[in-house]
């Protein structure tokens, strides 16, 4: 009890309010009435978990489901993205491996036969003969595939009409026709 | 800061149930965790009679606002028990939501409740002048601005400073409503001059 003020208690006064009742016991159903609003409130009982509150649990759920699908998304565009990356580089590799393979087989095909033009002589006849039939079986399996390859290029229609006549006669100095042919 | 210095008495942690009893916190921390309500019922059962005469007296007697108040201040409470630094005792808290939420109720019944006009009239005089009634009943019959401020400084003993600190008043404005309670309880509880009390056989 203070005593700052100008009109001061009385012991008595004091003592009267000093014996106020400091309790009081409201309805019974006073309890009953706030725990429910407590419940109503998700303050207390099952709603204080986060799956009984509506919606922060939606949003929660939202969320998830938003970061799964988008996940997914991303996953599945990285993951075609890195195969047709790597198709294509296997591809682009591979094809530019076949057209060094052709560069340099090519060029071995017409140094070889540049070799063997220069050993043509009398004493090499039945083997310059053996390899001039294997330079002609190659260039046909070559023009071939050429066909396939490139079939609208001139060089290749050039060659396929030159291949589909007739077998070719021999010239007056034993050499067929092919040889006007530059084909490389 | 703590203006209501509830007594240990009215916290229901007694010498003897203290070492078996769950403390306010821990019951609390139980509340806010796991929302047990077991331990709210244990936790309003310990608080609620020092709340509900609390605001009954705040209230001017009025059972029906007394229990609204106290439903809200739990509400309030509960609601706020996160955020609760333990700095003052639980019911020291609980007893200053309740005032808040006494203020409220006087505000949707009377927006001037703590207009200090000195020709306000108590609520209810006495039906005859031969009657005495005792301090409780004379605190209800205040005004409402002049009541609380008795109650907070002379029933719960709040200084002025803290009751203005309460109420958003002046310390000043405490003390002019104080000192106009007290002399309009005087008045109630003074018998009329002349009158002599009449034993009946």
């Amino acid at each position: 009890m203070r005593s700052d003020d100008l009109t001061d208690l009385t012991p008595a006064e004091r003592e009267e309010f000093a014996a106020l009742p400091r309790d009081a016991e409201p309805g019974r159903m006073l309890e009953e009435r706030t725990v429910a609003a407590l419940r109503e409130h998700g303050l207390l009982g099952r709603r204080r978990r986060a799956w009984a509150r509506p919606a922060p649990f939606l949003a929660a759920a939202a969320a998830a489901v938003a970061l799964f699908v988008s996940g997914l998304a991303v996953g599945q565009w990285l993951g075609t993205r890195t195969v047709v990356a790597s198709v294509a580089s296997a591809n682009h590799e591979s094809a530019l491996q076949m057209a060094a393979a052709v560069q340099r087989s090519g060029s071995a095909y017409v140094a070889a036969l540049t070799a063997l033009a220069q050993v043509s002589d009398s004493t090499n006849g039945p083997s310059v003969e053996q390899g001039r039939e294997a330079a002609l079986a190659a260039l046909y399996a070559a023009v071939a595939e050429l066909m396939v390859l490139a079939p609208d290029d001139p060089v290749t229609v050039a060659l396929r009409d030159l291949f589909d006549r007739p077998a070719p006669t021999q010239g007056t100095a034993g050499q067929p026709e092919i040889r006007n042919v530059v084909w490389f | 800061m703590q203006p209501f210095r509830v007594p240990e008495a009215h916290t229901g942690v007694s010498e003897v149930t203290a070492a078996a009893a769950p403390t306010d916190r821990q019951l609390a921390d139980r509340i806010v965790r796991d929302g047990d309500e077991a331990a709210f019922r244990a936790l309003y059962r310990r608080h609620t009679p020092g709340l509900y005469r609390f605001a009954l007296r705040l209230l001017g007697g009025n059972v029906f606002d007394a229990e609204d108040v106290v439903q809200q201040t739990w509400l309030k409470g509960v609601e706020g028990l996160p955020r609760f630094r333990w700095e003052a005792g639980l019911a020291t808290w609980l007893h200053g939501i309740a005032l808040n939420c006494c203020r409220a109720s006087f505000r949707r019944k009377d927006s001037g409740w703590l207009a200090m006009d000195a020709r306000r009239e108590p609520l209810a005089t006495p039906d005859m002048p031969h009657e005495r009634i005792d301090l409780e009943s004379a605190l209800t019959r205040l005004p409402p601005g002049y009541r609380t401020v008795v109650v907070l400084h002379d029933v719960e003993g709040l200084t002025h400073e803290e009751i203005a600190e309460q109420l958003g008043v002046s310390a000043n404005t405490s003390k002019s409503q104080l000192s106009r309670g007290r002399r309009m309880l005087r008045s109630m509880l003074t018998p009329p001059e002349g009158w002599k009390a009449e034993v009946q056989p």
